[in-house]
């Protein structure tokens, strides 16, 4: 009894979706009925078809973008399966000091104009577009025809009603038969043609990885003036200094020996303090631990000289590469810093794991929460850092604690 | 004394078998590799033994291996290391074995050639020296403790002092105060602490030690 009932039910909200799918997909064909219409109310002749196709041809073009996107919410809505639209992001347009506008190809007088100009070389060039255009023109010649096929079963029925009554049975019949399944046909279709296409992805790649080259080149340049400054003020001078004590020392050595004798000690003294500079920027840059090591010690090393309680979890199966292990590990140096300064926490949990090919490393404290990554902050940096790699990021933080952030970098499976 | 030295930078090796000689030990041979130290230690049996943390041929922490694992042949082998970076990590694992006959310093602590010297004969008689560094890491890390915060700063100078394996009578020297002015300081610093004071020497060492590491 109960299977009848979850049939009829299946049976009904098939039928339903099929007339939905099919309506989407038949907006165009009927557009172009529509049109052949129209000439032959006009007569038929041989000039008068241009008016009424060239009105069919602009409603296909406008109606594409539309068909797609109900599209896409039926199959979200009857599936779950979310595809994304992947259209391109317009740049933002800019007002220039001589008051002209630009929208990242050409300039206007009004900002309208500039938005207007920017829409239409978009929507000419955007991949996007000739896929939802093809998927347009598809859409009624697949699962539009297979959806009609209940519809057509009732129409069937009602047509042979007055005629002969077995062909108002087998229409029916026809209809309860595909009712729950023709409404299915969509699925394939969509997720086939409605995608991103590959040379969307690849575009969408080129603008992160540009993106991406650009913070990344920015970033370096700038740490390595920070380095070349912090060399030339500390070590180099002090060096400089070093030598030049040295060498009046050496001079004094006979006339004033009481003054050469302080002179050494205080090039002693220059000697250590630059050491201790230099130790302090080579932790910055590349900390020893991690090179003599690996990940999990260093990490594990920093944790001993924090003034909180930290567990360290680890459990990474192969030694990693450089550069993702000193990402992890400075990743890892920020978010316990933060941790310290702002969680007011007095326990951090710190786990290293890999999880298939991606390696995760979570931070977690019991602290009161509240954090957030601005683009402009450390958090933002940090994300920007890993993206180098294809990793990301991620925080949960909510007001009251406790805050977790993981970052996730894909490692070469073993 | 008879000495080994492990140290792969000719600079550094030559500077500090000088330094050695000057003040009247001999150096029975050098090492500068991580497996090379090994069968060194193993062939010369040293009073001491000076080594460096980073050595080839994998330039990570060679030396440190080499000691680790000489000394759980030879339980007790008088070892210094000397690093150009100190941390609690390998302090830590340096102490496993017990406190005595180790020594974990920075290697500008040759800058101060006295205190050097002091500090390799205290290791080579079974003692332990730690680097200041070491020990303020250990007195600041972790969650703050409350004991260690009722020290008044004599007293936690005078800790400091015992953790880096000093006995009273250097720590007198190095603070200028009396020897009885400093077990005064350290009979109070052990009740607060709640440390008994039966201990001395290197068992006073490893007390301390244990104490700021839990």
């Amino acid at each position: 009894m109960r299977q009848l009932r979850s049939w009829m039910r299946d049976c009904g909200v098939g039928f339903v979706r099929a007339a939905q799918a099919a309506g989407v997909a038949l907006l165009i064909p009927v557009v172009w009925a529509a049109a052949v219409g129209l000439w032959q109310l006009w007569g038929g002749s041989a000039w008068s078809w241009i008016a009424p196709f060239v009105w069919a041809a602009i409603g296909t073009l406008l109606l594409a973008k539309p068909v797609c996107r109900m599209t896409r919410t039926m199959v979200a809505n009857w599936t779950g399966i979310v595809l994304p639209p992947g259209y391109r992001e317009l740049p933002p347009i800019t007002q220039l000091s001589t008051g002209y506008w630009w929208n990242g190809h050409s300039y206007s007088r009004s900002r309208e104009d500039a938005r207007r100009e920017q829409r239409m070389k978009n929507w000419r060039y955007d991949p996007a577009t000739w896929r939802d255009l093809r998927f347009a023109l598809l859409a009624p010649v697949s699962f539009g025809l297979v959806a009609l096929v209940p519809l057509l079963g009732v129409v069937a029925a009602v047509l042979a009603l007055t005629a002969l009554p077995t062909g108002y049975l087998s229409g029916l019949l026809v209809t309860i038969a595909t009712a729950p399944y023709a409404w299915r046909s969509v699925i394939p279709v969509a997720t086939r043609f409605l995608g991103a296409s590959a040379t969307m992805e690849l575009a969408d790649r080129v603008d992160t990885l540009t993106a991406l080259r650009a913070d990344t080149t920015i970033a370096q340049a700038a740490e390595i003036r920070r380095i070349e400054r912090d060399l030339h003020d500390g070590a180099q001078a002090r060096l400089v200094a070093l030598g030049l004590a040295l060498a009046t020392a050496e001079k004094l050595m006979e006339t004033n020996p009481e003054q050469a004798k302080e002179l050494l000690r205080d090039a002693r003294a220059g000697a250590a303090t630059s050491l201790t500079e230099l130790r302090e920027l080579v932790r910055g840059i590349s900390p020893p631990v991690l090179n003599e090591r690996g990940l999990a010690d260093a990490v594990r090393a920093m944790a001993m000289d924090l003034p909180l309680d930290v567990a360290v979890e680890t459990d990474l199966p192969q030694p990693l590469d450089p550069p993702i292990e000193s990402a992890l590990y400075f990743g890892i140096a920020e978010l316990l810093a933060n941790a310290v300064k702002h969680s007011a926490a007095s326990h951090v949990q710190v786990s290293l794991l890999q999880e298939g090919n991606q390696l995760r490393a979570e931070v977690e404290d019991d602290g009161r929460g509240g954090a957030e990554i601005h683009p402009e902050g450390g958090l933002g940096g940090l994300r920007r850092r890993l993206a180098v790699f294809d990793g990301t990021l991620e925080i949960t933080s909510p007001e009251g604690g406790p805050t977790r952030a993981w970052m996730m970098v894909p490692c070469a499976s073993s | 004394m008879r000495i080994v030295v492990a140290e792969d930078l000719y600079l550094l090796r030559d500077g500090l078998v000088r330094l050695l000689q000057a003040y009247g030990h001999e150096v029975v041979a050098t090492a500068t590799t991580g497996p090379e130290t090994v069968a060194v230690l193993r062939e010369h049996r040293p009073d001491v033994a000076v080594v460096d943390v980073r050595m080839p041929p994998t330039q990570t922490d060679e030396g440190l291996r080499a000691v680790l694992a000489a000394r759980r042949e030879t339980p007790g082998l008088p070892v210094l290391i000397l690093s150009q970076h100190v941390e609690q990590l390998y302090a830590r694992e340096l102490l496993v074995g017990g406190a005595s006959g180790v020594g974990y310093l920075l290697k500008d602590s040759v800058f101060e050639a006295e205190q050097f010297i002091d500090a390799l004969e205290r290791v080579a008689a079974g003692g332990t020296a730690m680097d200041p560094a070491v020990i303020s890491k250990l007195l600041t890390s972790g969650s703050p403790d409350q004991r260690l915060g009722t020290l008044t700063d004599r007293e936690r100078s005078v800790l400091e002092l015992m953790a880096e394996g000093l006995s009273n009578t250097a720590i007198a020297g190095r603070l200028f105060l009396s020897e009885s002015a400093i077990s005064k300081y350290t009979t109070s610093l052990f009740g607060k602490l709640g440390i008994t004071d039966d201990e001395t020497g290197n068992r006073r060492v490893l007390a301390v030690l244990t104490y700021l590491n839990s």
